[in-house]
């Protein structure tokens, strides 16, 4: 079992934190330097956990828990305009990267108007690619009823926020509906505004775990984590990335930064231990996002075994 | 007519009082960001969310006199021309450029950050640098569709001197929807 953590602290000795994640058998998600600071993302065997603690302590460092870390998560805005960014979507984004997950954010072509607005075939693909998905809408009860529509088509858990409280049964295709958020013109800085993003970093957390519970039924051939580290074993060019994540986790697979035509051969290519190429074990193919390599790890019914 | 900033200011939405009650704090903070709060007396807003649309009419607080060279700086006659000291740098773009546009680029010299000293014996004491009541209107029509919600693409606007009318909806805008709209705004100011 690894748990999840985010560690920040100073530059001077943070390599001794990044050797023992290595010993442990544990993984480093994402490390961001800025300046004297740096903030490490990690995923540390449970058990291993007071060794990292009493390391933090002595570098004088701050251990968090990141219950979000090495998930995507999608936060679509109907339109990229003034209206909907970069308040209140920029808050809700940030604050589950805070949490430890990667947000990116979409905005939608047409997604605007309460009888106009439409999803296309790309925006859903795109937006599939992702663990889960917050939809940020906006004051009016009545269009957020009739917006049903735009995440009707979506396979992946569905988080909607805006601003009236709504029944759930009214919006029975959402995970999820966190009220209290919809459309503001300022920064989120009343308590009971965070309060509100608090709502929605629960929310989702929620929605990982019902993805975790139904991959758990019929587990993955392999870990996404452990798929990352071969991969940066093997292809190193992915180092060369200039992306501030050059491999995204996914509860399923990983979404590696490179030109797909160029490296997709190379990642399919990565052997691990046993024996076996990632060809085998994973669906490696063009992600919607730019010219991305998108890897979907199979599931243990489809392979037949467990690396 | 005589009016304090924002004397009157009502939002009607029926159906939506929560939305109501967010746009008052979102037209608030969009007014305050493009500090229009001071210029505007009375405002009804009035949403329909069953046709739906968006409509706004607002009384405009006195007229605002065009700013001229002695509004923005210190003029004082020196050798051979004035020279004007700019203390609020905000208009020293345009000031710069209507003396150029009126004397020439040789005439007008700028010995330190905020002097200007023009070399000619009329006094540009009378020229005009802003438009302030047209600047005025256009960050209003600015605010308004900032305010209006995004999926409300077709918009009527009515500018007059004293007031203004502004209406946004999805589907086209008909000679009954107008009428409609004013006829609620009407009713919010006789209630």
């Amino acid at each position: 079992m690894l748990d999840p953590v985010m560690f920040t602290g100073g530059v001077y000795k943070h390599d001794l934190v990044t050797e023992l994640i290595e010993d442990l058998g544990g993984y480093l998600l994402q490390k961001n330097v800025t300046q004297s600071e740096v903030i490490l993302l990690m995923l540390v065997p449970h058990e291993d956990m007071p060794v990292l603690e009493a390391l933090t302590k002595e570098l004088k460092g701050k251990l968090e828990r990141a219950p979000l870390a090495g998930t995507e998560i999608a936060v679509v805005t109907p339109t990229l305009a003034i209206h909907h960014l970069p308040h209140p979507a920029c808050d809700v984004a940030e604050y589950l990267r805070r949490h430890g997950a990667k947000s990116n954010m979409i905005g939608m072509g047409r997604g605007v108007a309460r009888e106009i607005a439409q999803i296309d075939e790309y925006e859903t693909g795109l937006i599939n690619e992702h663990d889960a998905v917050v939809f940020t809408f906006g004051n009016f009860a009545d269009c957020i009823l009739k917006k049903e529509h735009l995440y009707r088509t979506l396979t992946i858990p569905v988080i909607v926020t805006g601003g009236p409280e709504m029944k759930k049964e009214d919006l029975p295709y959402a995970f999820e509906y966190v009220a209290n958020v919809g459309r503001i013109a300022h920064r989120s800085r009343k308590a009971t505004e965070i309060g509100s993003l608090d709502n929605i970093v629960a929310a989702v957390g929620r929605a990982l775990d019902s993805v975790r519970a139904s991959i758990s039924k019929d587990p993955l051939t392999t870990t996404p984590p452990r798929v990352m580290e071969a991969v940066r074993e093997q292809v190193p060019d992915v180092s060369a990335s200039l992306s501030p994540l050059p491999i995204a986790l996914n509860l399923n697979g990983l979404r590696i930064k490179l030109p797909y035509q160029e490296y997709h051969e190379a990642v399919a290519g990565v052997t691990f231990d046993e024996g076996v190429t990632l060809g085998e074990i994973a669906k490696v193919m063009p992600s919607r996002m730019k010219s991305y390599i998108l890897v979907r790890i199979l599931p243990t019914s489809e392979t037949g075994f467990v690396v | 007519m005589e009016m304090d900033p924002l004397e009157v200011f009502e939002v009607r939405m029926p159906g939506e009082d929560y939305g109501a009650d967010k746009y008052r704090d979102i037209i608030m903070d969009i007014l305050q960001d493009l500090g229009l709060i001071r210029s505007i007396g009375r405002l009804y807003v009035y949403v329909e969310i069953e046709i739906p649309y968006f409509a706004v009419f607002g009384m405009i607080r006195g007229k605002q006199p065009p700013l001229k060279v002695r509004d923005v700086g210190d003029l004082v006659p020196t050798e051979g021309g004035y020279q004007i000291t700019v203390e609020d740098e905000e208009h020293m773009a345009n000031l710069i450029r209507v003396l150029w546009g009126t004397y020439g680029r040789e005439k007008v010299e700028q010995p330190d950050r905020n002097v200007l000293v023009v070399l000619s014996d009329e006094s540009p004491e009378e020229l005009m640098v802003a438009d302030l009541e047209t600047e005025f209107r256009r960050d209003l029509m600015d605010a308004l569709v900032r305010i209006a919600p995004e999926g409300f693409r077709n918009r009527r606007n009515e500018m007059g001197k004293e007031s203004f009318f502004f209406l946004a909806a999805e589907e086209t805008i008909t000679p009954e929807l107008v009428a409609d709209a004013k006829e609620k705004i009407r009713g919010m100011q006789n209630a």
